[in-house]
């Protein structure tokens, strides 16, 4: 334990994106939708 | 054959319900990659990118297959909704393709020494990545709602058909890409608890896909049956 190679960053980096994209992506779907459903 | 605003509404409102139900699973899965998954020995906490950049990939694949095959039913049975469906999945599968084209060189450069090779899998899914962003552009320059459905077809059937090389390309030519380790003859070839991790994601990954494409679809639905009903 504690030899694996220290490379978290780039995990993090990774997780970020994945969180922006998906959550990102899904919120511009659902202010479309308000605005579609609102008029 | 495109229903009215209501229906639309309905269709709208489903996805965004598979949308939460998907988005909590993502947090799910975030913290089970995070806390109860091992880190692997080799590759460190940079394999942990592996429980989302694989089932980005599913998700995304299984978006450009809809496309293709949706494209095909169009051509055959000239529904409209058809073309609005695979309008929605080309989308979304764009979406998930963002996130395995960042995603896979943010793990290529800790563990293979670079962002980016011209290796089979990863050119072949910047084609197929490519020929879908073409998709889009075709489908915003051709203003004659049939001819847009049967252009745009074709190519989502072209795209379908690259679709089964990107999965074989790592058996087809030497690659450095790691080999599939779900998807393959032989039993999965992981330990249970990183195997637990990345199938709970696999599933996440595709009920994100269908809240999305549910949502984007009702959109499309909705579009089109306001421009009925304002006569366009």
């Amino acid at each position: 334990m504690g030899t694996e190679p220290a490379n978290g960053g780039y995990m993090v980096a990774a997780y970020v994106i994945v969180t922006v994209v998906v959550f990102g992506y899904a919120f511009s779907l659902w202010r479309r939708a308000r605005r579609v459903l609102k008029d | 054959m495109i229903p009215n605003s209501a229906t639309a509404a309905a269709t709208i409102r489903r996805g965004q319900v598979i949308t939460a139900v998907g988005l909590v699973g993502l947090v799910i899965v975030i913290v089970l990659a995070q806390m109860f998954t091992p880190v692997e020995a080799r590759q460190g906490l940079a394999q942990k990118i592996f429980y989302v950049h694989a089932p980005s990939a599913w998700a995304g694949l299984m978006a450009f297959s809809m496309v293709g095959i949706t494209g095909g039913l169009y051509l055959w049975l000239r529904d409209p909704r058809l073309d609005l469906f695979a309008e929605a999945s080309a989308e979304v599968g764009l979406a998930f393709g963002t996130i395995v084209l960042t995603t896979g060189p943010i793990w290529g450069k800790p563990i293979w020494g670079t962002w980016w090779t011209w290796d089979a899998r990863l050119t072949l899914t910047l084609f197929l990545f490519f020929l879908f962003v073409g998709y889009m552009a075709l489908r915003g320059a051709i203003n004659d709602p049939s001819e847009r459905a049967r252009f745009s077809a074709v190519v989502g059937i072209l795209g379908l058909l690259l679709v089964p090389f990107v999965h074989l390309s790592v058996y087809m030519f030497r690659t450095l890409h790691p080999m599939p380790v779900l998807l393959k003859p032989s039993a999965p070839s992981m330990d249970p608890r990183m195997l637990r991790t990345l199938l709970i994601s696999i599933g996440v990954f595709t009920v994100l896909y269908i809240g999305l494409v549910t949502t984007r679809y009702g959109l499309g639905l909705m579009q089109e049956a306001k421009g009925v009903a304002d006569g366009d």
